[in-house]
């Protein structure tokens, strides 16, 4: 299911790649939502803390959130996770919104927010079909002693400005800096953003979907992967892998596992 | 002409008029002056404020200009490179790092030790105490900059500097600086103008975080 739209400039799902374009697999089979990539997401990337108040007033900041979607009837009820973070859409609803270019495609393929250049207007949160960028409605704040604990490598983001998921951009810089140092090319599974490397389940492989023979191309050609709102022609950079339900598997020979 | 506008205005002696017009040009002056400063401030980068008071009168052009010391001796994040580096530097960091006091000892323990300066430093380290030096060049919080590839680009587009002119390029002649100041702007139309000059990068998300 492709999108019609084919005269739109930025149809290309890889406009500018050079070398690389980053992606991502979730195999939603493999996820079990024990939240760890939220809760390294959130000290990797210096997210405030969530307090109830603000969960109830839906402005709970979390780059990645796992969805919890019920199936059947209690006691016979199955839940589904799905991870939703940043698509890094190909053709991204957010960026030909932004009045201040804040927002832009790099050549690598992802979709990057300039926060100092940002003025919070919100369309791009209003443009995102995945409600994955977040506006930061007060100051971050952290109790003592969690405000030592801050990344320098990721700024703390004001009051006033939108903010989400980067692909934690600055590990993929450093160890872009690093083979570049030594004169090789950035191995395969080399980058991992925090989420990828606190996942105990394996259920989120990062890496170059212009690598022919790098996991995430293998994994997103199975027969189980499909993309979040496919219908809009987003081309998001994440892939996600079907649940395996075993009840099902007599149905369907072939479940590409 | 002249006659025809003097006719005009009312009739005032010439010294009247030279005290209305000097007048006017004062007030109209002060309404444009803020916008001109901000202009000159802009252009300037408004962050060079000439060198802070540090708590130790450290010389540079003693320790580099006339004992002739690497930057990377004391600087030890500084990368390897080229044929000038020294085996004591660190591989790489970030940032460029301030010496420890226990570096500033490594020599002065015996070199320059009836200097009042120098004592300064011993009784800091015999206390164990930290100096509080002031940093001279600080960019936003915002700007993720690594000193490493800005080295090894300078260091391979000119071969022949040794590594304290890879440094001087944005440092300014840290040789000849008793105090050091910042002499670049090292705003972000610096950095561009450097960056499009040699092909560098120009993608945001390289150099904002």
């Amino acid at each position: 299911m492709v999108a019609a739209a084919a005269t739109l400039p930025t149809d290309d799902p890889h406009p500018e790649t050079d070398g690389h374009r980053w992606g991502m697999v979730i195999d939603s089979d493999k996820c079990t939502g024990c939240q760890a990539c939220v809760v390294a997401c959130q000290s990797e990337n210096n997210l405030a803390l969530n307090e109830e108040n603000r969960v109830i007033e839906r402005r709970a900041k979390t780059w990645i959130r796992i969805e919890r979607y019920w199936e059947g009837e209690w006691p016979n009820a199955k839940a589904r996770f799905l991870p939703v973070l940043c698509q890094h859409c190909g053709n991204a609803p957010c960026e030909t919104v932004c009045p201040v270019w804040a927002t832009y495609h790099n050549p690598d393929g992802l979709n990057v927010q300039v926060y100092n250049r940002c003025i919070g207007t919100r369309f791009c949160a209003n443009a995102c079909p995945y409600s994955v960028r977040y506006f930061n409605f007060w100051e971050p704040e952290w109790p003592s002693p969690m405000d030592r604990q801050l990344n320098p490598d990721v700024t703390v983001r004001t009051k006033g400005i939108v903010e989400k998921c980067t692909f934690c951009i600055h590990r993929i810089n450093r160890t872009k800096r690093e083979a570049d140092r030594d004169g090789r090319p950035v191995a395969d599974g080399e980058v991992e953003p925090a989420c990828v490397q606190a996942c105990p389940t394996t259920a989120l492989v990062f890496g170059d979907l212009n690598d022919s023979d790098s996991k995430v191309s293998e994994l997103s050609n199975s027969k189980r992967a499909y993309s979040l709102l496919d219908a809009l022609g987003t081309t998001p950079a994440i892939t996600y892998l079907k649940k395996v339900d075993p009840s099902h598997v007599d149905e369907h020979e072939e479940h590409g596992h | 002409m002249l006659d025809a506008f003097r006719a005009l205005l009312p009739r005032l002696s010439p010294k009247q008029l030279i005290v209305i017009s000097g007048l006017g040009a004062v007030l109209g002056g002060g309404a444009i002056a803020p916008v001109i400063l901000l202009v000159v401030l802009g252009a300037m980068g408004g962050t060079i404020t000439g060198p802070p008071e540090q708590p130790i009168a450290f010389d540079h052009s003693v320790h580099v200009g006339k004992a002739g010391i690497a930057c990377e001796f004391c600087h030890r994040g500084i990368p390897v490179v080229g044929n000038t580096a020294t085996a004591m530097s660190a591989p790489v960091s970030a940032a460029a790092t301030i010496p420890s006091v226990e570096q500033c000892m490594f020599c002065h323990a015996v070199v320059a030790t009836d200097s009042p300066e120098v004592q300064k430093i011993r009784a800091a380290w015999e206390t164990g105490t930290p100096i509080d030096w002031v940093r001279v060049h600080r960019l936003p919080d915002h700007v993720d900059f690594v000193h490493d590839p800005h080295i090894r680009a300078l260091a391979e587009t000119h071969p022949s500097f040794t590594t304290a002119q890879i440094c001087a390029t944005c440092h300014g002649d840290v040789a000849s600086m008793t105090e050091v100041e910042q002499v670049r702007a090292l705003n972000m139309g610096d950095c561009q103008g450097c960056h499009r000059e040699n092909s560098a990068p120009l993608d945001c998300a390289v150099c904002h975080k």
